[in-house]
């Protein structure tokens, strides 16, 4: 039992600081940025690189995170901003080209095998009945850490609130003095920072390769839909709910109801019931569950 | 663009031309993807009986040409690649590739195609079924699956669970192991087939862990069984048995220490005069084999050069008639090659295995 | 090297198809589908289907024809409260369950490995003059698609659905049922997609999960930003040109020396690229919208 609930965190610590990103930038920009995905792997995929050539783990998680954050930022402002004038619709259009740009970039430089950090082999650890490795408890910390630190920025301090102001209602925050212009500058390299320290917490655990942001895009979006875009604790929620339900899904034995001892949904499942998940819950709230904002016609 | 074009127009016509007067096979192998260690190692295999063929005087009196595609280990590309060879290099024979799911649709686009297509790495059964023109000089699964079936019942065990890939190989392979399985008297608690090119497979090996069985049967291609290797090192799987089908496939990429122990059968991928071939593989890459693929490829290749050479031509029809000629009695460098009506190796000796310190070792 | 070039050809001329149908939603109706590719599948497993369980390729047609129909129809009822990004990533999600669906359902889709063998299509021809007559047929086919999107984007149901696109609720106070007019729309060029997958199973001979991924959606959509969103010629420019584009790159390689990888990226590269370029430096596409009907407005 307390397996299925490691098993649960772990891969909504996966999904979470993503999605709060996404959620994040869209709160300000109204656009749903797909490249975010991107920058995970990004984030994930450099800080292993780096690792590679000699830099010691810390090191080089946080130059990679850092990286991560500009490269974002420097994107928004050439690309997205551009891009956004034209309507939130091209620009979607347009972070998925970027995000496109990307793959070829990693395929080019670190080619399609998969690859991890070097790190020494753990046993695992026994907590109550679940298994868990030393890579997974960073990574568990890592993901703790940036919730509370960004729970903290965007609830106490007047960063936050002009954040929150911004979201709101851009040009009465405008009115009011609020730089708007800087305040996304700082969500985006915020969001892009989250999304890097998202695919670092990834690449800990195992494996990451190329596609690994492409396969977060999906999965990710569903928990920031769900949460209802724009609303950054929303997309916390909406990804603990998918998680949820992806794991209920493939440990769930039928086979005492077919005679047999045990038989499992195939695990290809998990994904699409997740994002059946998604469709009727906007069937039943457009704008995503943890919403209030009425909708303009 | 324009650029493009014409620069394409100029390296066909180079193909087109020399087509004339030396033979030039293809090979369509997984160079990138999840089975690109063993496509590399196929690709060595090619290399070497390129270099014994031509300095024993070629194939027709010109050196042999092998064209080698990427599949990527995608249908899709295999297809195109498959396409590009018949259309514009205007091939009779084509090798390859390595996982089954790619092998057999590029065999039937070969065969339609009126092209020999010779396998040298997938086992699926569903191989035997494809017809005329399509030869196997690889042992198929309903053979190593009953062979692993009875070495693992000897062994001991009653209650087994079992994961291979969901594509045909694994499907065909899991099935024929079972069904030996069953008829020995042995039960399978759980049979998982997981989708390839993932990066986690904890909730398969979760699922495969809840029917309690005594050991595991894996067999996963390279990249895909490091992550199950580690995975099912860190859920605390491995305190039972794992039994690797094509062990050294399956332990190819992983750490050592997450496979030391792990038992298996694999190909006797070396024949009773595959010894120079070895030495030669040994002398040119520097170490030993890293999969056991490479001695089929080899063998395919020199089974062509040798049917080219005894039909005189290189129109398909007659290469097919001379390679089921030669393959009434073949000695290949993976051993005797003796082929069935069905254009399939009918013989293939199997070996135990178990790895220890890191090494794969034979048992008996 | 005339052969290869007819097989080019008769790709190009299959994914116009696509361009066109995508270019009805999208181009005309403002609709975001990012699941475009779905719509294909119904019409290569249709022929697939039909195939494999024997029904012959004339109900494997209306299968196909039917499917697609259905689905565009759903996705658009699925649309009908959402903004257009969730809808866009709604139907990615859509999509994606659909692909899962084909790659665990052996008994149906024969699973991961496909279904191969499908007979070609004028099969009692010898292989040259055969892929000839297919290469007429895939023409004629897309010069009437093209014929009969032009009559729709000229006509009065094309105006209407540009007041859809532009002003939702005028055409909603001038009494047009917007939702009935998605669905109709969707449904149409549905079937427009489901043409090109039927006759893309015939032609390839194989039908697999791998065909029906995400990534083919975003070239299309890549096809259509380059010739020019909203103009039919312009989406089979854009089909044509990534398509030959394409074909290329492996002689390119083979003439430079790169590294196979460098196959995979390149195409990623001109997809992403491509798009970026013409949002950025020019929006309207090689073939620029009409605005304004011609012969009936």
């Amino acid at each position: 039992m307390f397996q299925f609930l490691v098993d649960v965190l772990m891969r909504a610590c996966d999904l979470m600081l993503v999605a709060i990103g996404m959620s994040a930038v869209y709160s300000l920009m109204k656009f749903p940025n797909i490249a975010l995905v991107q920058y995970a792997a990004t984030g994930g995929i450099l800080a292993i690189v780096l690792q590679k050539i000699g830099a010691p783990v810390a090191v080089a998680i946080v130059f990679a995170v850092v990286l991560t954050g500009l490269v974002a930022v420097i994107l928004n402002e050439f690309l997205f901003n551009r891009m956004l004038k034209i309507g939130s619709s091209t620009a979607m259009i347009g972070s998925l080209a970027v995000s496109l740009v990307f793959s070829a970039a990693f395929l080019v430089t670190v080619g399609p095998n998969p690859s991890r950090f070097r790190l020494p082999v753990s046993k695992p650890i026994r907590i109550l009945d679940a298994r868990i490795t030393e890579p997974q408890l960073v990574s568990f910390a890592i993901v703790a850490v940036a919730l509370g630190v960004f729970a903290l920025l965007y609830f106490r301090t007047d960063l936050g609130r002009c954040m929150r102001a911004t979201s709101t209602n851009e040009v009465l925050a405008d009115a009011t003095g609020i730089n708007t212009a800087r305040m996304k500058t700082i969500i985006v390299l915020i969001s892009g920072v989250m999304a890097a320290l998202g695919g670092v917490a990834i690449a800990l655990k195992g494996e990451v390769d190329i596609q690994i942001g492409m396969d977060l895009l999906l999965p990710v979006f569903a928990s920031a839909i769900l949460g209802g875009l724009g609303n950054p604790f929303g997309a916390v929620a909406g990804a603990l709910l998918i998680s949820l339900v992806e794991t209920v899904v493939t440990t769930i034995n039928f086979g005492p109801l077919m005679g047999q001892v045990v038989v499992f949904l195939p695990v290809a499942y998990a994904s699409a019931i997740s994002f059946l998940l998604l469709v009727a819950a906007l069937l039943w709230r457009p704008r995503g569950l943890f919403v209030s904002e009425v909708k303009r016609v | 663009m324009k650029s493009i074009l014409l620069s394409g127009v100029f390296v066909l016509g180079l193909s087109v031309a020399a087509y004339a007067q030396e033979a030039v096979i293809g090979a369509v192998l997984p160079l990138s993807g999840s089975s690109a260690t063993q496509g590399d190692d196929q690709r060595r295999g090619m290399e070497l009986a390129l270099e014994k063929i031509n300095a024993d005087g070629g194939v027709l009196g010109h050196p042999l040409k092998i064209i080698t595609e990427d599949s990527g280990g995608r249908t899709a590309t295999a297809l195109d690649a498959a396409k590009k060879l018949v259309t514009v290099d205007k091939i009779p024979v084509v090798l390859g590739e390595f996982s089954s799911g790619i092998t057999i649709p590029i065999a039937q686009y070969l065969l339609q195609q009126d092209r020999v297509h010779i396998n040298i790495g997938s086992s699926s059964t569903q191989i035997r079924s494809l017809g005329k023109g399509a030869f196997s000089v690889i042992g198929l699964d309903d053979v190593s699956g009953a062979f692993a079936a009875q070495d693992v019942f000897s062994g001991g065990a009653k209650n087994v669970a079992v994961i291979a890939p969901n594509n045909a190989y694994g499907q065909g392979i899991a099935n024929a192991f079972a069904a030996k399985f069953k008829s020995l008297g042995g039960a399978i608690t759980s049979t998982v087939l997981y989708t390839e090119g993932q990066t986690t497979y904890r909730r398969e090996l979760q699922q495969l862990a809840a029917g309690e069985p005594d050991l595991y049967v894996y067999t996963a291609y390279g990249k895909e069984s490091a992550t199950i290797n580690r995975e099912s090192f860190e859920l605390g799987l491995n305190d039972k048995k794992w039994y690797g089908l094509y062990l050294t496939m399956c332990t190819a990429d992983s750490d050592p220490q997450y496979v030391e122990g792990q038992i298996g059968m694999d190909l006797n991928y070396i024949g009773g005069n595959g010894g120079d071939y070895q030495k030669a593989y040994e002398a040119k890459y520097k170490g030993g084999f890293t999969s056991t693929f490479n001695g089929f490829a080899y063998d395919g290749v020199m089974l062509v050069a040798a049917a080219i050479n005894k039909a005189k031509s290189l129109d398909p029809q007659k290469i097919e008639d001379a390679i089921a000629e030669i393959g009434k009695s073949y000695e290949g460098a993976t051993g005797p090659i003796l082929l069935d009506a069905d254009g399939q190796r009918s013989t293939q000796p199997y070996l135990r295995l178990k790895i220890e310190s890191g090494k794969a070792v034979a048992t008996q | 090297m005339s052969d290869f070039i007819i097989h080019v050809t008769i790709m190009s001329g299959l994914y116009a198809l696509l361009a066109l149908s995508l270019n009805l939603q999208a181009g005309l109706g403002g609709l975001m589908n990012f699941g475009q590719i779905a719509l294909f599948a119904c019409g290569t497993y249709g022929a697939a289907i039909a195939f494999h369980f024997d029904f012959g390729a004339v109900s494997g047609f209306v299968l196909a024809v039917l499917a697609a129909a259905l689905l565009g129809w759903a996705f658009a009822s699925v649309g009908r409260n959402l903004q257009a990004d969730y809808w866009g990533i709604v139907t990615l999600a859509l999509a994606e369950v659909i692909r899962i669906i084909a790659t665990n359902e052996d008994w149906l889709t024969g699973g991961a490995q496909g279904i191969g063998g499908i007979p070609p299509l004028y099969a009692g021809l010898d292989g040259q003059t055969r892929q000839l007559v297919i290469l007429a047929t895939v023409l004629l086919l897309v010069l009437a698609a093209g014929l009969f999107c032009r009559h729709l984007i000229g006509g009065r149901y094309g105006l209407s659905i540009k007041i859809m696109r532009e002003e939702p609720q005028l055409a909603a106070s001038l009494g047009y049922d917007t939702i009935a007019l998605k669905r109709q729309l969707m449904a149409v060029s549905s079937v427009l997609a489901a043409v090109s997958g039927f006759l893309f199973a015939h032609y390839v001979s194989f039908v697999g999960p791998e065909q029906i991924d995400s990534s083919e959606t975003f070239l299309i959509w890549a096809m259509i930003v380059v010739g020019g969103l909203g103009n039919n010629a312009g989406a089979i420019v854009g089909a044509f040109l990534l398509q030959f584009t394409f074909a290329f790159i492996p002689f390119v390689k083979d003439w430079i020396g790169l590294p196979s990888e460098y196959v995979a990226a390149g195409r990623l590269l001109l997809t992403g690229g491509g798009l970026i370029a013409f949002i950025l430096f020019r929006q309207s596409g090689i073939v620029p919208e009409r605005v304004g009907g011609r012969r009936y407005v």
